[in-house]
């Protein structure tokens, strides 16, 4: 088992002696190293993404009573390389009116940044591809990249849909970033550094021998996690915040003029850009690598880091599968009126719960500091409706 | 000189890139900066802008100042440069040039008189300052956490006074943008 766990590192390091006994320069294996670590996070990236995309399909399917992909190979799994090819030899459409050369460049700008950010996830112990110090803020700062590329994507395509699927991805991104960077700084403050290693070092050990420190198992811990979760919904296009790519209405949004292999580009970095943020939500407020029972710490921590960023994207795909899409002005409302306040409300919780010890008593405080403000929006959001139960005529 | 270089490139390629690393992110600043002021056309002036925020931002990381890079990088990729692009595309986007022809006439004499005065005049009071005759300290990287506490203790009555400034914008913003309900 302490094999397995270092298995990664000691590989990239029989390999790279190899080299040295040929004759290698130093400063050559340096680099040669890095690229290492490069090729492999991108490719198990790269392998999670045609997973998902397969994945995806089959559990929508399942919530909705249908077989899904089943014909590419055993369970319909060969279907990401068919989906492949069919992608690499359709014709790539370019309107006569577009912008060409940022019409090409915005799937190039898009992932760029959904690249960028792996490399300061902690993937293990002691497996960070780059130890930032202000990890964090890189995470946001370089995801920032994100937003000029689907506004280049939509304005560079010279279609009406693709301006207002960008118009509206845009707004939605820069309302939602705010609720989503501030339940991340409630992390960072508490573990006292904006190094991701260090937020899941905070993290490990267990509290009555069985209970994981993780964030989440905190009052304003669970409530900034349920914000985040919900920014990086929105952050990454996803249903029920795709209205930037709302089918029923914009066709595709920013992607409507695009096809080919451009398409596939924006597909896989919205993939990779969710897995990124699945990732940051794992180190935040799951615990990282760590294990969440003491006598499951023999399981190498990687799988564990995979294993809940695969969980996390799994929610994800179920959210899809039962929530319907917002309107715009709700979605905007609901951002700016109530996970604003209350990523205030989990920051001052968190506050609270640091200078009350961070013992029991100081759990209690930090629910009342965060309970009260969620009564109060939520009851103010709700009074407005009369919410019955309704009956569908045709399904009993 | 080229055989020097290309002898370190291969025994020690981190020093070769950390070296020439640096003036890559200014050459582009500086020919994203020139375009932006030169293309006609506002988006791609605004994209050239982009380019040359970003480049600044890599340019700061470069010289070690990694806090301010990703910082420039968060607040004027992330905000600034997307601000100016809903304010091209909700004012009047069929007024918007369609052409990257250069201007004529006396307007880029005048906008260039404008900035070399501009230029002078900062370079004066830049060279007659105090700062210019303390001698330059070596290569500072502080880290974040030390920001955090100057800006927290020694600088804390002017992060105050900046909140209230932003907040006070903000909150003129939303008045100017709110509708009136009795017209």
């Amino acid at each position: 088992m302490e094999l397995l766990e270092r298995a990664p590192v000691e590989l990239k390091n029989a390999f790279l002696r190899v080299l040295g006994s040929l004759g290698v320069p130093e400063g050559m294996l340096a680099i040669l190293s890095a690229v290492l670590i490069i090729g492999t996070v991108i490719g198990v990236f790269l392998g999670l993404f045609a997973l998902m995309s397969v994945m995806e399909r089959k559990i929508l399917a399942r919530v909705q009573n249908r077989y899904g992909p089943n014909r590419a190979g055993p369970f319909g799994l060969f279907q990401p390389v068919a989906d492949g090819i069919k992608m690499l030899t359709k014709e790539d459409l370019v309107p006569r009116a577009a912008d060409k050369v940022v019409h090409f460049l915005a799937p190039v700008v898009m992932m760029v940044p959904a690249l960028l950010v792996l490399a300061i996830l902690p993937y293990g112990r002691d497996m960070v591809p780059v130890e930032l110090e202000s990890g964090i803020l890189f995470f946001f700062a370089v995801g920032a990249g994100t937003e000029v590329a689907i506004f280049m994507a939509g304005w560079a395509s010279n279609n009406k849909y693709s301006v207002l699927g960008a118009m509206r991805a845009i707004a939605q991104m820069i309302s939602y970033e705010i609720p989503l960077v501030i339940s991340a700084v409630t992390a960072a403050m508490i573990a006292g550094s904006l190094s991701p290693s260090v937020i899941v070092a905070a993290q490990g050990g267990f509290a009555a021998g069985f209970l994981p420190h993780w964030f989440v198992t905190t009052p304003w811990g669970f409530t900034a996690a349920l914000l985040f979760y919900i920014g990086a919904l929105a952050e990454s296009n996803r249903s029920p915040f795709d209205l930037p790519e709302g089918e029923s209405e914009l066709v595709a949004g920013h992607l409507t003029e695009y096809s080919g292999f451009k398409y596939a580009t924006f597909f896989m970095a919205e993939y990779i850009g969710m897995f990124a943020i699945c990732g940051m939500f794992v180190t935040l407020f799951l615990g990282g690598w760590q294990a969440p029972l003491p006598f499951l710490t023999v399981v190498p921590s990687w799988i564990w880091f995979f294993g809940k960023v695969c969980f996390v994207a799994f929610t994800m795909v179920w959210v899809r599968a039962t929530l319907p899409r917002l309107r715009v002005d709700h979605l905007l409302a609901f951002a700016w009126k109530f996970l604003l306040p209350m990523s205030f409300a989990a920051f001052l919780s968190a506050a609270c719960w640091h200078y009350a010890g961070r013992g029991p008593a100081a759990w209690f405080l930090s629910l009342v500091v965060v309970g009260i403000p969620y009564l109060v929006l939520g009851l103010s959001f709700t009074s407005r409706f009369s919410v019955s139960r309704r009956t569908y005529l045709f399904s009993e | 000189m080229i055989c020097e270089s290309l002898k370190t490139c291969f025994d020690d390629p981190g020093k070769f890139l950390g070296e020439w690393f640096v003036l890559l992110p200014a050459l582009v600043l500086l020919l994203a900066a020139a375009a932006a002021v030169v293309l006609r056309n506002l988006i791609h002036a605004t994209l050239c802008l982009t380019l040359s925020f970003i480049a600044l931002g890599i340019l700061f990381i470069a010289l070690g100042a990694e806090f301010v890079g990703f910082v420039q990088l968060l607040v004027y990729v992330g905000a600034v440069a997307m601000l100016i692009v809903f304010a091209i595309l909700l004012t009047r986007p069929e007024r918007l040039a369609k052409s990257d022809t250069a201007l004529s006439g006396l307007g880029p004499a005048g906008g260039a008189l404008a900035g070399f005065v501009t230029l002078g005049v900062l370079l004066g009071f830049l060279f007659t300052s105090p700062i210019a005759k303390k001698s330059l300290p070596g290569p500072a990287s502080a880290p974040v956490a030390e920001i955090g506490h100057a800006l927290m203790g020694d600088y804390k009555a002017a992060l105050i006074v900046v909140g209230v400034l932003l907040t006070a914008a903000l909150v003129g913003a939303a008045v100017l943008a709110m509708e009136d309900k009795n017209s």
